[in-house]
């Protein structure tokens, strides 16, 4: 493993990949249509047009350019709870990452770092998250919390650092026996600045691998979450409620069901191959030893 | 041995007596007042704090804990507030179609991943096997309830070859005398209710057993062409194994571990996609019941469905555990 990644040669490597530019070239255009929601859907994703409900999407006879991806059981525009749904997309896959590497990782350098007793503590703990079913403790968390977006990413990082925590262990676990870091605490660094300045830029090109992967794991998450209706509010669109409601009206149109599970396919792939990418950039193995993968 | 086995199941039981207190205390937290919700509208303040103090509630987290571990451990998971009956015999009553699911998918998981993993391996080097490689990847990024409604709609709507909602056709009905209505069915000799518990369960049974087919063909490939770099394969080789008993007596042992150890660490992630599968396919299994329970804010039933899929998840890691064992003669004479 290459320890001295600088910031720059990873980012180079990573546009070597192809499956990255892929991937964070979707990642990329849904964060601009998220941005640009309001500009770009036809009407506003929670009007409800009672006389236009179930329409088919414009290729299909009876569909009408005013709602170009057709209407679902209540009237409502596909395509604008689509691109307005973008944004509930965007932010988790913004914050979930960050903030489970946030705890995932603090966790993980005392643990790794000071051994003893807390490692053993939090190396149970790691081990008793990971054997509880994270969708159901997910789902127990918005029970407990009310819905909004806030509690979502809440719930979401509460239930995914352990595996940060896990893998990045036992990075620190390795880097911690190198000279270059006992050569640091002899040279009478503070352990603090010993943890900064020399293991965290060690376990970077594993966190960074580590991160794209949760992106995708939050974003199937947060589906799953608004699927079973435990997400954010129901005025807020999001493609799992849309599964939701399109699985109830499958047989009079199946359009509002086959369009989200289309779009939240991509977007897993588009976040899978991302994390392809950026994996064999860092070369990072012990993703796959650790289970995380 | 035996002791072994005791001590496999003791260290378990403070894992899941914490696992209910992290699950009790996040409970706690419930925006809803679980007593408001069990008195009429116009009771009386005094009534209420009678309420509460009947059910324990005014005293603090902890102590609360500790009388629903004591409960508990007597086998009185309390009631629900959905249905007033006793929550025990509920769970026990969903669980034999969750485990059904559960065995049923495995084996169809297994059958596919092996099968994919080993062909993949066979086709190695040839522009298959990337094919079959680039499948595999696209299938592993598809979530598992959005693999429900891929099936539902080509297999269940579109080519109507196997029913898709509920347990059983609505003319039919098991007969209970274990609870698992696979086997009742045949016990009873019904083999009409039988297929058609069996062709309810197809589908749910695929959706779980592509989610573990994709992982378990990838590991299975990648440690197959691992070991193929050992050398006593070649050793193997150069005395005239044929390629059959090489890959089947040899590698495939070998390549298990990986496998096996896979299956015990992905458990938890494997159950818990029972969870929205169930609750798709309209099977009454634990799934939908957790999912009931949430939406109806009923906390006895969701403390212990908790406890359920944990020790599903323990169950599950101790069988990987002992076949880990059996695979790996290094493993048993460490231990």
């Amino acid at each position: 493993m290459n320890h001295q990644l600088a910031p720059s040669s990873l980012w180079r490597r990573a546009l070597r990949e192809r499956s990255f530019c892929v991937g964070a070239g979707f990642m990329l255009l849904l964060a601009l249509i998220a941005f640009f929601a309001p500009a770009l859907a036809p009407h506003n994703p929670n009007d409800q047009d009672l006389l236009a409900v179930l329409l088919p999407p414009f290729w299909v006879d009876g569909g009408t350019m005013d709602y170009p991806l057709g209407t679902d059981g209540l009237g409502q525009c596909v395509l604008s709870r689509l691109l307005y749904g973008t944004r509930v997309v965007v932010t988790i896959a913004v914050a979930a990452p960050i903030g489970a590497a946030a705890i995932g990782c603090t966790l993980a350098l005392l643990a790794g770092y000071q051994g003893g007793w807390l490692d053993w503590m939090i190396t149970r703990f790691v081990d008793l998250w990971l054997s509880f079913p994270a969708v159901l403790l997910a789902l127990i968390l918005m029970v407990a919390l009310s819905p909004g977006l806030q509690n979502v990413i809440l719930a979401i990082v509460f239930v995914d650092w352990a595996r940060f925590c896990r893998v990045v262990r036992a990075d620190v676990l390795v880097i911690r026996r190198r000279e270059y870091v006992a050569a640091a605490r002899i040279s009478g660094a503070r352990t603090l600045g010993v943890i900064w300045r020399e293991i965290v830029p060690g376990i970077v090109p594993t966190l960074i691998a580590l991160m794209a992967l949760e992106i995708s794991i939050a974003v199937v998450a947060e589906s799953i979450l608004s699927f079973a209706g435990m997400s954010v509010g129901s005025q807020t669109p999001t493609w799992g409620a849309m599964i939701s409601d399109g699985l109830n009206s499958m047989y009079s149109s199946p359009y509002p069901l086959l369009l989200p599970v289309f779009c939240m396919i991509l977007t897993v792939l588009a976040a899978t191959f991302m994390g392809q990418g950026l994996r064999q950039a860092t070369d990072v193995r012990s993703l796959e030893r650790n289970g995380a993968a | 041995m035996a002791w072994r086995m005791t001590c496999q199941v003791m260290w378990r039981i403070p894992m899941l007596v914490l696992i209910s207190l992290i699950v009790f205390v996040i409970l706690r937290g419930i925006p809803v007042d679980p007593v408001n919700m069990l008195m009429p509208p116009g009771a009386s303040t005094e009534d209420i704090a009678r309420m509460s103090h009947q059910l324990g509630l005014d005293r603090p987290v902890i102590v609360q804990f500790l009388l629903w571990l004591q409960d508990a451990a007597r086998g009185d998971f309390g009631t629900s507030i959905q249905t007033g009956t006793p929550v025990l015999a509920m769970v026990l009553e969903a669980l034999p179609t969750t485990l059904q699911l559960l065995v049923y998918g495995f084996v169809i998981g297994l059958v596919f991943g092996l099968g994919s993993g080993l062909l993949s391996f066979r086709l190695r080097g040839t522009r298959y096997e990337h094919l079959i490689m680039a499948v595999n990847g696209i299938m592993t990024a598809i979530p598992d309830y959005l693999w429900a409604i891929i099936l539902i709609v080509t297999v269940g709507v579109g080519l109507q070859w196997l029913p898709f909602i509920g347990a059983i056709d609505p003319g039919l009905q098991a007969p209970v005398v274990t609870g698992f209505s696979l086997i009742d069915s045949l016990l009873d000799g019904n083999l009409r209710a039988f297929f058609s518990v069996i062709s309810h369960l197809t589908l749910p049974a695929l959706t779980f057993g592509l989610c573990i087919a994709t992982p378990i063909a990838r590991v299975l490939h990648s440690s197959l062409t691992e070991v193929y770099h050992e050398d006593y394969i070649q050793a193997a080789r150069l005395r005239g194994v044929g390629e059959g008993p090489l890959l089947m007596r040899h590698a495939l042992r070998n390549a298990a571990l990986p496998t096996v150890s896979l299956i015990g660490v992905q458990a938890s992630v494997i159950i818990g996609g029972t969870l929205l599968i169930e609750s798709i396919f309209g099977l009454p299994g634990i799934g939908a019941l957790m999912l009931r329970a949430l939406g109806a804010f009923d906390l006895q039933t969701i403390q212990a469905l908790a406890l359920t899929y944990a020790i599903t998840v323990q169950v599950v890691n101790m069988f990987t555990e002992f076949a880990m064992h059996k695979l790996n003669p290094g493993l048993r004479s460490q231990s």
